[in-house]
């Protein structure tokens, strides 16, 4: 008999929080799904950390709730094990080696001292610099000693707030097979990062807020890849033909369109049908990036207006 | 996890800085201060009546005060540090019961201020009996004397370390739980005790030295009752506090 393991969705449910008569987060709302990467997007001090530690349970919302599986953080029956966290990016005492750090962790958490060193090797981390005080690493191994705290018990929830800060290229393409392995193993992911370029080559989802508010949540293709480009030596005519058909067509260069509202079948049986040559028929990418800033700026636009 | 893990990691804390030996290092030098006065000090009048008895002897060694202050600094500073480097993170990720977490990481610190207590007094006697031979005085104290003086500074220890780290929890700054540990332990109570004549025997120098046998403005039990009263009430305050506080 196979026993499937627990899933730990993460479920934001109406979170409003305060800090005097500022509105922090309102009425925020959003659910991360296991297996999926989930990047969490949004300008600095629109909500994205104080929402990570409503979570986590290291600040109380004023209005909902925020669960792991259907459980609060402090009621997990073993929160540590469940959730691996990276948040501050330096939350650590300066003086103290790197490897004593994982091994508080390790014997507040009641893990044997040896899973330090692998997690050490995990994320890339040799014995010399583990001995050395974390007051001498750089950003991207205190990073590195983070990404160790949280996955000291491999847990099967992960919540990192800005994890690629400071790695370098490597480091980060380690840290993206990482995330991609934990969600083929039906763990649940959610990631911020304001490096917009490095979420959209990792992430399943998005999900983007504004001075505290949703701004949109789905599958990240939903949001940049809704239109198909095609090049064809007959670009007038094909795009004559699918404006027709109802698709809204752009022309980007001379033998190539781009084509909103209809999909990529569609087109293809469209052009044949049609007697036209397709040179490339691909979904049209548009950058993440682009989709961020017009979001955030009309929403932005839209709260100074009201 | 069970909390005897929470308070073997917390003290792992303790002892995996430099900040022990930086104490250790203050209580040394106290006990080489003491032992320097005891072999050249001499009274106003030039003579060495301050070591002529059995009682002037404790009352040289009796290190209890002095333990309360330094453990005091000592859990002041450890417990407001984990604030100013965001370690509580960790330690609140850990054990989300945050009393859990707080209790544990104040027996940690309280058994490292008793430990600094009983090795500040152990440095002190030590001092003053390697000091006598070069006085006309022996060592007079009784072996149970000693031990008292030691055991005193050791709960004194840990009363200062637990009211330190009681005031860092609830100040979440260094330099602020040192200035309020200084306040509660030196500048309040003569304050105090100007206020309210009949609380000297209660504040906490007049009742370490009771535990230690060189003062006897109240009971022995009740000077144990008020040391702990001492830790206590900063110590609640902060499980209280922290309840409600974000980190952030």
């Amino acid at each position: 008999m196979t026993t499937l393991s627990p899933t730990y969705p993460l479920l934001i449910e109406g979170v409003t929080k305060r800090y005097g008569r500022r509105t922090v987060l309102d009425s925020l709302t959003f659910t991360v799904e296991p297996g999926r990467i989930t990047g969490f997007l949004g300008p600095n001090g629109s909500g994205k950390s104080t929402t990570m530690k409503i979570l986590l349970d290291l600040a109380s919302a004023d209005h909902g709730t925020a669960t792991i599986g259907g459980h609060r953080y402090r009621d997990l029956p073993h929160p540590a094990g469940t959730v691996g966290v990276v948040l501050e990016p330096n939350a650590f005492h300066p003086g103290r080696s790197g490897r004593n750090h994982l091994r508080i962790i390790a014997q507040a958490t009641g893990l044997p001292i040896d899973r330090v060193d692998e997690a050490l090797a995990t994320v890339g981390l040799d014995s010399e610099a583990a001995r050395r005080r974390v007051g001498t690493y750089s950003l991207g191994m205190k990073q590195r000693l983070s990404l160790a705290a949280a996955l000291l018990d491999d847990p099967p929830v992960l919540v990192l707030d800005e994890p690629t800060n400071g790695l370098d290229p490597q480091g980060i393409r380690d840290l993206r097979g990482l995330l991609r392995d934990r969600a083929a193993r039906g763990h649940t992911v959610l990631i911020s990062s304001h490096l917009l370029s490095e979420v959209q080559h990792v992430v399943d989802d998005v999900v983007v807020i504004n001075e505290g508010q949703l701004v949109t949540a789905g599958p990240i293709e939903d949001l940049t890849g809704s239109s198909a480009q095609v090049r064809t030596p007959c670009s007038v005519r094909l795009a004559d033909l699918l404006a027709g058909a109802g698709a809204t067509v752009e022309q980007t260069q001379t033998d190539t369109i781009v084509v909103t509202g209809l999909n990529l079948e569609q087109i293809g049986d469209a052009a044949h049908t049609a007697g036209i040559a397709i040179h490339e028929l691909s979904p049209h990418a548009g950058s993440l990036e682009d989709v961020f800033f017009t979001l955030t700026t009309a929403t932005t636009e839209k709260g100074t207006q009201s | 996890m069970t909390s005897i893990n929470l308070v073997r990691s917390e003290f792992r804390k303790l002892t995996t800085t430099r900040m022990p030996l930086a104490f250790l290092a203050v209580l040394t030098v106290l006990a080489a201060l003491n032992g320097v006065a005891v072999a050249v000090g001499t009274d106003m009048d030039g003579s060495k009546t301050f070591i002529s008895t059995a009682a002037d002897q404790q009352s040289l060694m009796a290190f209890a005060a002095n333990a309360l202050m330094i453990a005091g600094l000592f859990g002041a500073i450890a417990a407001a540090r984990q604030f100013g480097h965001n370690t509580v993170i960790s330690t609140y990720l850990s054990e989300p019961r945050r009393s859990r977490a707080v209790s544990a990481q104040f027996i940690a610190i309280g058994l490292g201020g008793a430990i600094l207590g009983l090795i500040g007094t152990s440095l002190t006697v030590a001092a003053v009996a390697a000091s006598l031979p070069f006085t006309t005085h022996g060592f007079m104290v009784s072996a149970s004397d000693v031990t008292r003086i030691i055991g005193a500074a050791s709960l004194a220890g840990a009363s200062g370390a637990i009211l330190g780290a009681g005031i860092g929890t609830v100040v979440r700054n260094t330099g602020g739980a040192v200035t309020g540990t200084v306040v509660v332990l030196v500048i309040a109570p003569p304050v105090i005790v100007q206020l309210a004549n009949g609380a000297a025997p209660w504040i906490p120098n007049a009742i370490a030295n009771v535990t230690s046998g060189v003062a006897d403005g109240t009971s022995v039990p009740g000077a144990v009752v008020g040391l702990a009263l001492w830790a206590l009430v900063p110590a609640l305050i902060a499980l209280w506090t922290v309840q409600r506080q974000d980190v952030v």
